[in-house]
């Protein structure tokens, strides 16, 4: 019975796993993505110091371009597209910031509860497909419909669009890792139910939660994007990504440049929040 | 296979039943009086009862459910309030177009995601499966409403190859109406696609890693056979999931495309009823769009038991 | 064997290395194998895991997972080196002159596809037959000639309608499709029941006599290459040891490496021990009566246990022996409560469980697992695994359950300062004894072990016996020893119970059950065990046609 000590110290298995997301964010792909959502989320919060206009205020000069005075020129009613950018930035980063972990946390709760009883797990099924019966937008429209449009609907219809995705994530994992042997171990170990549950299972399952919520993310900005779009959204004269973009679709043709700001940075945000889920769902997998 | 039918089309009908119900509860939701709502402003006192006993607001809301649920199921959706016309009509004159956007923006994701898919897959070289990447991360990156406007600004307004929107009739001037449907299908056709591609190529890289393929590897069979043969039905059920998924996110993006292109659907109608206040007309369309949905997704676990002969013998 | 021809040289493998990219330590996978096969002749490859004996199978079709390569040697078929040719001309090698059995049968056969598609795969691979119809014909003849009774109507069957062994007959008739010159069966009965074992040897015997195939068995067991082959190399950590015939390797091994494998590979005909190490008990502590498991709805209910009897004394070890489905994981979680019988009852020091007995008893009977691996949860240090049954049973505070968790580690002949590491930094051996370390945690009297070593290489299963022996003698515990393999079975075990179709069939003192055993069932199970004298049946010069 010699030599049965285990090898040089490995690293351990915390580490590891931290490590797994972080091996996966530190590739070129999720610094990429962590760069561009950085960026924009630091410039949305130095909106103030970037900077002087007031993002709401009406100018002479409408549908400029370029120019020291406004570095991205104006929009149709002679705002600074620079400020309305930026403020945009800040009210579209708060709502998608506020309602993903809403309807994440949401959604996990219902998932554990889900965990405790047969009948549970049928009740919360069915809730989750009674919100997956209204797809995005069509969420939306039901939302709206009721509270009108504005701020809190999209917040509403974003953490309700999260809800049925988290929680079919989580419960699945559950139901995968509940089989597991060390779940058994637990058990015969005299482990209650609960604690099972909590501490041995649910760690298990909760790591395709991370990847989720950089989708959540950017799947955030796209629903606030539409709901601007179809006028359903935060109400004017407050800038929101999607309302500057939908304002400025109608004068793609004959000024572009009041679309390329807003464009770009919407696009910049998406991509960065994909890329970072992409990472970690590579560093999770390896 | 049918008492797979049988077992999920009672969850699936509960679902219905909880979502008619919730769509019959926007009317009374609304803050404040919903007759008054209704009836406007400027209506009189008059109006206002003529609405609160049409829609029986004096009865218990259970029975204003039962008689609700009924009158959909006979067909009689009562007139529009603020539209014009019969609800059955304006949705009877936009379905067909919803539909047939739909459907073209289906037939293009399933024939887009396939070859992007199994090319992101299995590309020897390294820079075609990073192109198919690239391709469907830049699909998925940009918002829905800007890739149609830019669609219509390159092929409508630069090259001048497509009109910028509208609508032809399929049976009175087929080839027009290809124009007009080809640029807000392929519009809401590419996210779905792209994630599909996503799926799919996951789905067929994980099959290419078991251990049947090692066997098919043993027993000589070709490449091309094992990825299209061996490891593509494999991968083909729980796309299908997705697909299924994706029918609901395509009806749902119809909304914004219809809006795009001016494309006279069920989608341009229930955004004009939420802004206008018409709410027959929403609840009408919600609800179509959920037993659409409803029947959709039944219809998928049907099409992952037929493809999938392990749920099918159980 | 005297009057056989020199026979021809199909396959002659000569310093074949394998190297995997990202190797730390710049050590081959395999490392300068070689050995000559002869039309219709038998090899057996053996060696315990990470011995390079898969890899070297693999490495002879040049299918080796990502990362391997060739990096030195030959492959020759037929004057053909294989190790440099392209991939298309690989194509036309594997299965129709190379074919290959793998060993698992559940994830080797495609989920989705018919039985009939997959042969018609095969068949079709090399154009050799152009017709379906004749394909189809020939899918039959072979699922016919590998014994699948009523093989035209099970064309149409997919995988999970086959029983695993039926599994394995359909992979070796996959393989046979196409009249290969040479046939690797990479451990093609590991995951299989003892009787299932046998017939699936017999079967590749028959192949190999009856069309001249020339048969490579690799194993990690060296009483299935006795069975099966005429000679055999030994490997280790990508070399061979040593090579010969089986039946000199067998009797007179000179490497030392051999002779501690063959030392550690426990006989049949070797006389228990277990009473060595304790002298059970008068007093019952566990008693199990007519307990019943069934499980499903009631219209289609499988009925897992059907009237288990028996009783474990303080002190004794109690080996339980059936194939898979007999019912003997079930009653192992039955009697630590993990599901709740459907019948029958289990005493515990008297008291009936539902009546105060399953109290005591959930602390005092514990369980070890068969796989190291899945047992632990990879997200807590392996003292934290340890110390859980204590936190749970509210044992000691912080600081006595970090002694106790100490104890245990030293207990099991484990570093006490592993506590700290997450089980991934262990072999699959060491997980083990950490598995052992918490069953043992809430000082039990009665330790059900479900299959403890059937997972593990000879060498480190025999070192775990051991353990599980001392701890018997110093602890003074009842073990209930659950395991197919029988040597295994009689060497712990005071007593034997037999387990068939959710029944004990037999019950009797260890040495008399398998010398002399009374039930037909057990008989078989004797006479399924491969043994290492055993001559194998293809070395057989009777020439019966």
């Amino acid at each position: 019975m010699t030599a049965l000590t285990a090898p040089a110290p490995a690293r351990s298995a915390r580490a590891a796993v931290r490590n797994r997301h972080l091996a996966g964010l530190l590739t070129a792909r999720g610094l990429t993505g962590l760069a561009l959502v950085g960026t924009i989320a630091l410039a949305g919060l130095l909106a103030p110091l970037l900077t002087g206009h007031d993002p709401d205020a009406q100018g002479p000069l409408a549908l400029a371009g370029p120019s020291a005075e406004h570095p991205l020129g104006t929009d149709d009613l002679g705002r600074d597209l620079l400020s309305r950018v930026l403020h945009g930035i800040t009210t579209d980063l708060a709502l998608t910031f506020g309602a993903v972990p809403v309807g994440a946390l949401t959604g996990c709760s219902l998932a554990l509860l889900a965990a405790t009883h047969r009948w549970a797990d049928t009740a919360v099924q069915r809730a989750f497909d009674l919100v997956l019966a209204f797809p995005g937008l069509i969420l939306a429209l039901a939302v709206t419909a009721v509270l009108g449009p504005g701020r809190w609907p999209v917040f509403i219809v974003i953490a309700l669009a999260e809800i049925p995705l988290f929680g079919r994530q989580l419960r699945s994992g559950i139901l995968v890792q509940r089989e597991r042997e060390y779940a058994l171990a637990a058990r015969v170990g005299g482990a209650s139910r609960a604690r099972v549950l909590l501490r041995h299972v649910l760690p298990n399952a909760v790591d395709p939660l991370v990847v989720q919520t950089a989708v959540a993310l950017s799947v955030g900005v796209f629903i606030e994007g539409a709901m601007s779009f179809l006028g359903l959204g935060v109400r004017p004269p407050e800038p929101t990504l999607g309302s500057i973009l939908s304002q400025s679709v109608g004068y793609l043709a004959t000024h572009p440049t009041f679309a390329a700001a807003p464009l770009a940075v919407t696009t910049a945000l998406v991509l960065g929040f994909t890329l970072i889920a992409e990472a970690l769902n590579r560093g999770i997998r390896r | 296979m049918r008492s797979l039918l049988l077992k999920r089309l009672p969850s699936g009908l509960l679902v219905l039943l909880l979502a008619s119900f919730l769509v019959f509860l926007i009317l009374r939701l609304i803050p404040g009086d919903p007759a008054t709502t209704l009836a406007g402003p400027d209506a009189g006192p008059q109006a206002v009862a003529a609405i609160r006993s049409r829609l029986g607001l004096d009865e218990p809301l259970l029975t204003q459910y039962l008689r609700w649920l009924g009158d959909l199921l006979t067909g009689d959706l009562g007139p529009s309030y603020s539209i014009g016309g019969q609800v059955s009509e304006l949705i009877g004159d936009g379905i067909g177009a919803t539909v047939q956007l739909t459907a073209a923006a289906l037939l293009l994701v399933v024939l887009l995601a396939l070859p992007l898919g199994v090319l992101g897959a299995t590309a020897e070289r390294r820079t075609v499966a990073a192109a198919v990447r690239a391709f469907t991360t830049a699909v998925l990156a940009v918002p829905p409403f800007v890739t149609g406007v830019l669609l219509v600004l390159l092929f409508a307004v630069t090259l001048g190859l497509l009109p910028a929107g509208g609508h032809e009739s399929l049976l009175d001037a087929p080839d027009l109406a290809l124009q007009y449907l080809l640029l807000p299908a392929v519009c809401l056709a590419l996210p779905s696609a792209a994630v599909l591609a996503r799926y799919l190529g996951d789905g067929i890289q994980r099959a290419l890693a078991e251990d049947y393929v090692r066997t098919a590897t043993a027993v000589g069979v070709s490449r091309r056979r094992i990825v299209w043969r061996h490891a593509l039905p494999n991968a083909l059920p729980s796309a299908v999931t997705v697909l299924g998924l994706q029918i609901g996110h395509l009806v749902a993006g119809a909304v914004l495309v219809e809006r795009i292109f001016a494309w006279p659907g069920l989608g341009q109608l229930v955004e004009q009823g939420v802004l206008r206040r018409d709410y027959p007309v929403v609840q009408a369309v919600l609800l179509l769009v959920v037993a659409g949905y409803v029947a959709v997704q039944l219809l998928t676990d049907l099409v992952y038991a037929w493809l999938d002969p392990r749920i099918r013998w159980e | 064997m005297t009057a056989s021809p020199p026979r021809r040289t199909v396959l002659r493998v000569t310093d074949l290395t394998v190297t995997f990219d990202g190797a730390t330590d710049g050590t081959s996978a395999v490392d300068g194998v070689g050995f000559e096969l002869a039309a219709g002749d038998t090899l057996g490859l053996v060696g315990e895991s990470g011995s390079g004996k898969s890899t070297t199978a693999l490495a002879l079709l040049h299918m080796l997972p990502a990362g391997g390569r060739i990096t030195a040697g030959t492959v020759e078929l037929a004057g053909q080196d294989l190790a440099t040719l392209p991939e298309s001309a690989l194509r036309a090698v594997r299965g129709r002159r190379i074919a290959m059995v793998f060993q698992d049968p559940m994830s080797s056969l495609n989920p989705v596809l018919t039985i009939g598609r997959q042969l018609d795969e095969a068949l079709r691979a090399h154009g050799t037959r152009p017709d379906k119809r004749e394909r189809a014909a020939r899918a039959v003849e072979l699922l016919d000639l590998v014994g699948i009774p009523d093989a035209a109507d099970r064309l149409r069957d997919h995988p999970h309608q086959f029983s695993g062994g039926q599994r394995q007959h359909v992979m070796i008739a996959l393989a046979l499709a196409n009249d290969a010159e040479v046939l690797v069966a990479d451990e093609p009965t590991t995951a299989l029941d003892p009787t299932v074992q046998r017939q699936i040897l017999r079967l590749l015997t028959r192949i190999n006599r009856e069309t001249g195939t020339a048969l490579v068995v690799i194993s990690h067991d060296l009483g299935v290459i006795a069975q099966t082959c005429r000679r055999l190399l030994v490997m280790r950590d990508g070399r061979v040891v040593e090579s010969g015939g089986t039946a000199d390797v067998l009797a007179e091994p000179r490497h030392p490496y051999t002779k501690q494998l063959l030392a550690a590979v426990p006989r049949l005909e070797a006389p228990s021990e277990a009473a060595a190490n304790s002298v059970p008990g008068p007093e019952p502590l566990l008693t199990v009566t007519g307990l019943r498991k069934t499980y499903g709805s009631r219209r289609r209910a499988v009925t897992a246990l059907d009237g288990v009897d028996l009783v474990l004394h303080p002190g004794e070890t109690l080996g339980l022996v059936g194939e898979s489905g007999s019912g003997k994981s079930t009653l192992a979680r039955a009697l630590v409560q993990a599901h709740a019988p459907s019948g029958g009852g289990i005493r515990f020091r008297g008291e009936e469980f539902g009546h105060g007995g399953e109290r005591a008893a959930r602390r005092e009977v514990q369980l070890v697992f068969q796989d190291p691996y899945s047992s632990l949860n990879p997200r807590m240090t392996v003292g934290r695994i340890i110390a859980e049954p204590l936190i749970a049973h509210r044992l000691g505070d912080r600081p006595a359950r970090a002694r106790r968790v100490a104890e245990l580690l030293e207990q099991v002949g484990l570093d006490p300062d592993s506590a700290d590491r997450y089980p991934r930094a262990f072999s699959g051996g060491q997980r083990q004894r950490i598995g052992i370390a918490r069953a043992l945690a809430p000082e039990p009297s009665v330790l059900i072990c479900d299959e403890p070593v059937s997972a593990l290489d000879v060498s480190v299963q025999a070192q775990v016996l051991d353990l599980l022996a001392r701890l018997q003698r110093e602890l003074g515990l009842a073990l209930l020893f659950i395991a197919h393999d029988l040597a295994v079975v009689r060497q712990v075990s005071h007593r034997i119970a037999v387990m068939h179709r959710g029944r004990i069939v037999e019950t009797g003192p260890a040495d008399r059950v398998v010398t002399a055993p009374e039930h037909p069932y057990t008989a078989e199970l004797l006479a399924a065990v491969p043994r290492l004298d055993a001559r194998p049946a293809a070395l057989s010069t009777r020439s019966t046609a």
